[in-house]
């Protein structure tokens, strides 16, 4: 009973660990753009949580203009790692994330803009680039990817390395290290000398205790008959 | 403005605990070293007042050299790190 709820948190936690990185980290598409527009959004429900905060002022609207950036992507597999073959449309927002979360520091939406409207091609000259964007695309939910960057690539067979999420990973296993190491040693430097002494107080109130009793077991005896 | 003092000031709280928590930490290792130090040098000895002295004479060392200013590194390279990541991404 108590492993399945053992499993059943970990399971939870280790699935939202995930989904916040696969929302948050960096991605890499291989995209051809079609179009661009802007559209009129309502942020009244609780969708909210996918659309950023540009600055202040977004926080309290209930509506505003979102720049979108249409694309035909390279379908991939795994998280990006396999190129499955085939294509499919992608929409990407193209949205300030400003001083808010998450913390790419974006506050180039208009020049994003023309850069993904200068790379406009049509099927039959196409002109492939490498979007890198966060987040997720959900037709049900209206919920769009947000574009950080574009750049145009010669071939669509480009291999990119996701040096940030590298770097991520190894920063976030030092981390981890580090806390485990700093844990370790406080523990032994600090909680365990305490307990130690607990451990030596509660031997000697227990010895006591055990004269006590044995003092009034005596005194019992003694009425006793003999 | 208002977010960027925001992020300033969260940024600063969160920084600061990881500051003193790697103070702490690179402190009470520093320590331990001292007192195993002391331990091998003396095996006979028992004499506390001594390795005690020289526990802390060891500790002061310890806090003038240039280790403990490292550990501000702790502010300074987040912030170089989040500057890189403006240039870059806009």
């Amino acid at each position: 009973m108590l492993s399945y709820v053992k499993w059943t948190i970990r399971i939870v936690v280790w699935t939202a660990l995930f989904a916040l990185g696969h929302y948050t980290l960096p991605q890499h598409d291989v995209v051809r753009v079609v179009n661009t527009y802007q559209e009129r959004q309502d942020l009244g429900d609780w969708t909210r949580v996918f659309w950023a905060h540009p600055d202040d002022q977004a926080a309290g609207l209930v509506n505003r203009d979102v720049q979108f950036i249409q694309t035909v992507k390279k379908k991939t597999w795994l998280l990006g790692f396999y190129r499955t073959g085939g294509e499919e449309p992608m929409v990407y927002r193209n949205e300030d994330t400003g001083w808010s979360w998450p913390f790419y520091f974006k506050f180039d939406t208009a020049n994003l803009q023309t850069e993904a409207d200068d790379l406009r091609s049509t099927k039959e000259a196409p002109q492939w680039a490498v979007m890198t964007h966060y987040g997720w695309r959900n037709e049900l939910w209206s919920v769009f990817p947000n574009a950080v960057a574009i750049r145009p690539v010669a071939s669509p067979d480009v291999r990119v390395i996701p040096w940030f999420n590298i770097f991520f990973f190894v920063f976030l296993i030092v981390a981890l290290l580090f806390i485990r190491a700093a844990w370790r040693q406080f523990r032994e430097r600090t909680i365990d000398p305490m307990v130690d002494d607990a451990g030596e107080n509660w031997d000697s109130v227990s010895q006591s205790v055990r004269e006590r009793k044995g003092r009034i077991r005596r005194w019992l005896d003694t009425w006793r008959g003999k | 403005m208002f977010g960027f003092l925001r992020v300033l000031v969260i940024g600063f709280v969160v920084l600061s605990v990881v500051y003193f928590s790697v103070s702490l930490y690179s402190r009470s290792v520093r320590r331990e070293k001292l007192e195993d130090q002391w331990d091998e040098d003396n095996p006979e000895s028992d004499d506390s007042t001594a390795r005690d002295a020289y526990v802390e004479q060891g500790m002061k060392e310890y806090d003038r050299s240039i280790r403990p200013k490292l550990i501000l590194l702790v502010y300074v390279i987040p912030a170089i790190l989040a500057t890189i990541l403006m240039v870059v991404i806009n």
